[in-house]
């Protein structure tokens, strides 16, 4: 038990690299807001591309079905390797592609970036479609026989219903690609794992693990707490006009 | 929570069992033997029920692959230290058994009495000597600094302004902190992806251990070493501070592996040249009158 502690929660050690385990955790919340926001983004355009109707957009449909299907069942670790190890050698991209050092940050970092967006812009996608698709058909019905073109209704008619039934699940989502963005250590871009086990190997302790997981506890607690509130008021939305609260 | 860790660790004293000598616990039994599960503590038990020399298995962490010195799948590896250890081993009465494990928390891991020794192209320094005790040296080494075939880099001094790779918790990590004065250090958790970001372009060289170095270059291709920096460092074999009785006997079967030629047949056989035998006795000698 005394080991535990001593290898854990060694304060000294704590106070010692806070700074260093601080500033590596703002470069995991830098991937994760780039992340987020390009997934977001791109959550929604296969949302959009898996709904397409009628018969002429079936390769649309199926190559996206096959694109969320694919990249959510492969685990995200794999894919940051393979990107971070496969495109520098894609001799047909231009190097600022496959060697990118945007923004003054290494290609590490858009490395993850890639991988980041191109998982949860599958996850998300799945949000979005349950959230269009818990419009009630009759809306698309409605706005069509309105004489509004499939792409109007979606733009006018569903999406703006359907996004205001998924900030509860793409809540959870964000907290999960908060925490995954940890994940790009093992490529070597210095966010708080990587430097947290850096210390480790020259300190022989673990406490700055600790000391990282108490930096995404402080962001992901009342991230968890944000989602379960948005899921009861929603559900108190739904309910036809009972605004009863059941203690 | 902590009420689990309680029983967590009762399981794994009452599973350990009837004291086992061999490693001399006390504050080995703690949550780490118990994820990797009775494993371990069996292989201690068996070897506790037939002491009799030969066989008695002798557990020995290493961070496997980091070929030549360790390499090949599980059940049967093989390389510098794995066959020298096996020919220590011979010597004294020993089997040893070679157990994979992250680098960064192999000290910490024998310290704690997850396994025996540690030996997985580990230097000697300062700072892990406070945790761990170590044999007398028994390899010396030095770091090489590897780049692209073609590259304008040609040594240390180059590596200024550059991005520098090295494996998380080395001694190559070190001396590009120290020495290197690039513009970015990237630690890569296993040398191999180090060697990889290199032929991709992503980084522009890369400091690691040089026979290392060697056997990569060699194998990978397009990639080749510009300089050898010699480190003064040596190699050792680490045991959980206070079990000077298991460093005493490895400390005797290496000297009896050096004398009887044996180091000499397994340092050729990875190395593919004869061994600095003189240096590494002088450096033997220091270690012991220390």
């Amino acid at each position: 038990m005394k080991v535990f502690f001593e290898q854990y929660f060694d304060f000294h050690i704590m106070g010692e690299h806070f700074g260093e385990v601080f500033e590596a955790f703002l470069q995991n919340l830098l991937i994760f807001f780039v992340a987020a926001i390009i997934a977001l983004i791109w959550g929604l355009v296969l949302a959009l591309f898996r709904q397409a109707p009628g018969k002429k957009f079936i390769p649309i449909r199926v190559l996206t079905i096959a694109y969320i299907d694919v990249l959510r069942a492969v685990p995200l670790l794999i894919i940051i390797l393979m990107i971070s190890g496969g495109v520098p050698f894609l001799d047909f991209l231009p190097k600022d592609i496959r060697i990118p050092h945007w923004l003054g940050k290494p290609d590490p970092f858009w490395y993850g970036v890639a991988a980041l967006v191109f998982v949860y812009g599958a996850y998300m996608a799945e949000v979005y479609r349950a959230g269009i698709e818990a419009v009630p058909s009759g809306q698309m019905e409605a706005a069509r026989s309105l004489g509004m073109s499939h792409l109007q209704a979606m733009r006018h008619i569903i999406v703006p219903q359907a996004v205001t039934k998924v900030p509860a699940p793409m809540l959870n989502e964000l907290i999960s690609l908060l925490k995954d963005t940890t994940l790009v250590s093992v490529i070597a871009f210095g966010e708080s794992v990587l430097v947290s086990r850096e210390i480790l190997a020259e300190q022989l302790n673990s406490s700055a693990l600790v000391l990282t997981a108490a930096f995404f506890l402080v962001i992901c607690l009342p991230g968890a707490r944000l989602v379960d509130y948005l899921i009861k008021r929603n559900q108190g939305k739904m309910s036809r006009g009972a605004h009863i609260e059941v203690a | 929570m902590a009420v689990l860790l309680v029983g967590v660790v009762a399981l794994v004293v009452a599973g350990c069992g009837g004291g086992d000598s061999s490693t001399s616990s006390g504050t080995t039994a703690t949550e780490e033997p118990a994820e990797t599960g009775g494993g371990g503590a069996t292989e201690e038990e068996t070897g506790e029920e037939e002491p009799s020399g030969g066989g008695e298995k002798l557990t020995v962490g290493s961070d496997i692959p980091y070929p030549p010195f360790e390499q090949g799948k599980k059940g049967s590896y093989t390389g510098f230290d794995v066959e020298l250890m096996e020919a220590i081993g011979k010597e004294i009465g020993r089997e040893p058994e070679f157990i994979d494990s992250s680098f960064e928390t192999i000290f910490r891991d024998v310290a704690q009495g997850k396994f025996e020794a540690v030996m997985s192209a580990a230097t000697i320094t300062e700072e892990r000597e406070k945790v761990v005790d170590f044999s007398t040296p028994y390899y010396l080494s030095e770091q090489a600094i590897l780049v692209k075939e073609g590259s304008d880099i040609k040594g240390l001094a180059d590596l200024k302004g550059k991005v520098v790779a090295a494996q998380q918790g080395t001694t190559g990590l070190e001396l590009g902190k120290e020495k290197a004065e690039a513009s970015e250090l990237r630690p890569y958790p296993e040398g191999p992806d180090a060697d990889n970001a290199l032929k991709a372009g992503t980084v522009e060289a890369v400091i690691i251990d040089a026979p290392v170095a060697k056997q990569q270059a060699e194998e990978l291709g397009g990639i080749e070493i510009v300089e050898k920096v010699p480190t003064d460092e040596t190699y050792g074999i680490a045991v959980e501070k206070g079990n000077t009785e298991l460093i005493e006997q490895i400390n005797e079967g290496l000297k009896k592996a050096i004398a009887d030629g044996s180091y000499t047949k397994v340092y050729e056989k990875w190395f593919k040249e004869a061994p600095p035998l003189e240096a590494l006795e002088k450096a033997i000698e220091e270690a012991e009158s220390k």
